[in-house]
């Protein structure tokens, strides 16, 4: 019906009809597909959310005498340096270098600072070679002494993404903000109706050569961001979870901080809010149906993240607007609801869009490939190295003792099979306690009589189906030196110790294998 | 009204807050307590028909009490309205307003501290 250059020459003309995504949903329920597509022009899209994977590639320079940076770090945040003598990208959420700084100052923050013009200290070191001899050096910049400084965000404006809450006793940390205990809240992330991709769900009109507002200047789309994927359930045309990204590009130079700030999502690490808004072209009524999409319509589930595993159970099904409301219902108990991502700032986004075309200064282009709208699907990450279990490791009979038995007896036991912790069974061999060393030595020193009175009875037990590793971070975080390995029916099967795995270790590292 | 209630080590051992209770026909809420043998400081609401005399005994008692102005402070220009807070606050005094603001509202804060520590951009800090 309209194609992408009769558009521009409106924009030229200064008669395009440009609204935003909101504006766009009232205006399809009100004079419907065909008549919206008539009269609109361009739709502009808008998010401000946390991106973590954002980034931007320096260029420092040469100095004199010359130096190949293999390590480098600005303000204490390192950027990764392998890649020619001067270059580098930083990454949002790369930590300070100094732990007392740690998540406070990362990655995103030191982007900001360089927006906001402010002088960064840049640490270099080097190995030295004969063309690049310098082997280290500290100076300051700012962001307009780089010959170049480009954002390459690899993966950004998340089509749709969960909610989340936390059925666990203990409040949780997560990249999607504090999550209270005992479904305390729930938090949210995506920009609903004004989101980009919500409003292209098949990416009819956008990829490679897309040109956006990134941040607060003209960026670019690259194509697919990582973890693009496709194949994912829809409601209503749009997928009810995570499913496409974008790969972004833009010139730091001229972005505005007021479109991109560094945060630290508090106990999880740095990330990077990013300002994204694609300019949809309503070349038919098609996409303006698509484009009238609305926050009712879109829907999203809401996961348990007090489960620790990749896939987590959903417990809710919801749409945009029931969560923007305030709170959801789970269970008959009303919850309040967090957004994480700014819709204020979206607006802002997609507002500014608008003034941009309407002001004849930002044009459409046309993509030169399509960002790819089936067949993609994300893959797990297989742990192939088969974790030692602790059935694997070679134990012996266990020994163990009754309640029955004597203190003077347990004593024997010990110095004759020359160990140092003893499971204590009933008749079935079912774990009651366990007994070390040094409680029979307290029991002889004290003159206590009954094995009962000195052994442990809350036991920190290893199962035979648990990786070593498990135990290991059991054994050092309640400081313990050992602990009964027991199956299903709590029988104890052998004794596992610190001794055991610090064995183990060696053994793997005498085979050239560092770790378990 | 807010107010702070400083303990010097002399009267951390007397039962003044339920001698208040019992003698003042007053609502009086606890807010926030950290109180030891070395002294300590209580954040309490009071009101009701009696709370200036109750305020009167307080000092009598050798309570130093300093009205709380405000309890935390949000620095717009940190603030993003990303709304992270709002469903921290267990008492409803962080809404998102019609224009999609964050707003925090001093009167119903207890200054439980829990928005302040969760803010991604650290817009939120309590006052002092």
């Amino acid at each position: 019906m309209k194609t992408i250059e009769e558009i521009n020459q409106k924009i030229k003309d200064g008669d395009a009809v440009v609204v935003t995504a909101a504006e766009m949903t009232r205006i399809v329920r009100d004079i419907g597909a065909d008549e919206a597509a008539r009269e609109v022009d361009v739709v502009t899209t808008g998010t401000f959310g946390a991106m973590c994977s954002s980034g931007a590639f320096l260029n420092f320079g040469h100095s004199d005498p010359p130096i190949k940076m293999s390590r480098t770090f600005l303000n204490g945040v390192e950027a990764y340096s392998g890649l020619a003598a001067v270059d580098a990208y930083i990454g949002a959420t790369q930590p300070h270098r100094d732990p007392k700084v740690g998540l406070e100052y990362g990655g995103s923050h030191l982007l900001e600072d360089l927006v906001r013009g402010k002088e960064v200290e840049l640490l270099a070191e080097a190995y030295g070679t004969d063309c690049y001899p310098l082997k280290d050096i500290h100076t300051n910049f700012k962001l307009e002494e780089l010959n170049q400084a480009i954002m390459v965000n690899p993966r950004n404006s998340y089509q749709n993404y969960a909610a989340a809450t936390n059925s666990t006793e203990e409040t949780l940390h997560t990249y999607l903000g504090t999550l209270l205990p005992k479904m305390g809240n729930v938090t949210y992330s995506s920009a609903g109706e004004l989101s980009p991709l919500l409003n292209d769900p098949l990416f009819k009109t956008m990829g490679l050569g897309t040109r956006i507002f990134l941040c607060g200047a003209e960026g670019y789309i690259l194509g697919e961001g990582t973890q693009h994927s496709t194949e994912v359930d829809r409601v209503n045309g749009v997928p009810v979870g995570s499913a496409g990204t974008l790969m972004l590009k833009g010139d730091l130079k001229k972005m505005d901080a007021e479109f991109l700030r560094g945060a630290t999502m508090p106990e999880y690490g740095p990330t990077l809010y990013v300002g994204v808004g694609v300019p949809i072209p309503v070349l038919n009524s098609e996409i303006a149906h698509q484009t009238g999409i609305s926050d009712q319509d879109i829907k999203c589930r809401v996961l348990d993240y007090g489960v620790p595993r990749r896939s987590r159970p959903a417990v809710l099904e919801t749409n945009y607007h029931d969560l923007r409301s305030g709170s959801v219902e789970i269970d008959g108990h009303e919850i309040q609801t967090s957004p994480m991502s700014s819709f204020r700032k979206a607006l802002q986004v997609a507002e500014k869009l608008k003034d941009w075309i309407e002001g004849g200064t930002f044009f459409l282009t046309p993509p030169v490939e399509r960002i790819p709208s089936k067949g993609q699907t994300v893959k797990p990450l297989q742990i192939k190295r088969p974790s030692i279990l602790v059935k694997d490791l070679k134990s012996k009979e266990p020994i163990t003792t009754t309640p029955q038995d004597n203190i003077s007896d347990v004593a024997r036991l010990m110095v004759d099979n020359n160990i140092n912790h003893v499971p204590v069974v009933d008749k079935e061999g079912k774990l009651m306690g366990i007994v070390t060393s040094w409680d029979i030595a307290q029991a002889v020193a004290k003159d206590v009589p009954e094995l009962t009175q000195v052994m442990t009875k809350k036991v920190i037990v290893a199962m035979e189906e648990e990786p070593v590793e498990l135990i290991a971070r059991r054994i050092d975080k309640y400081e313990i030196s050992g602990v009964p390995i027991v199956d299903r029916d709590n029988l104890v099967k052998g004794m596992i110790t610190a001794e055991d795995i610090s064995r183990l270790v060696c053994s793997h590292q005498n085979k050239g294998d560092g770790s378990l | 009204m807010k107010a702070w209630l400083n303990f010097s080590p002399e009267i951390v051992n007397q039962a003044v807050i339920s001698d208040l209770i019992k003698n003042f026909d007053i609502t009086f809420n606890i807010l926030k307590a950290n109180i030891t043998p070395k002294g300590g400081e209580m954040l309490i609401e009071i009101s009701g028909d009696q709370a200036q005399d109750g305020i009167k005994y307080l000092e009598e008692q050798g309570i130093n009490l300093t009205p709380a102005k405000r309890v935390v402070k949000k620095d717009e220009e940190k603030c993003v309205d990303c709304g992270a807070c709002v469903s921290l606050c267990p008492v409803d005094a962080i809404s998102i307003d019609e224009d999609w603001k964050v707003e925090l509202d001093d009167q119903k804060c207890i200054g439980c501290g829990f928005c302040s520590s969760s803010c991604p951009t650290r817009a939120i800090k309590l006052a002092d």
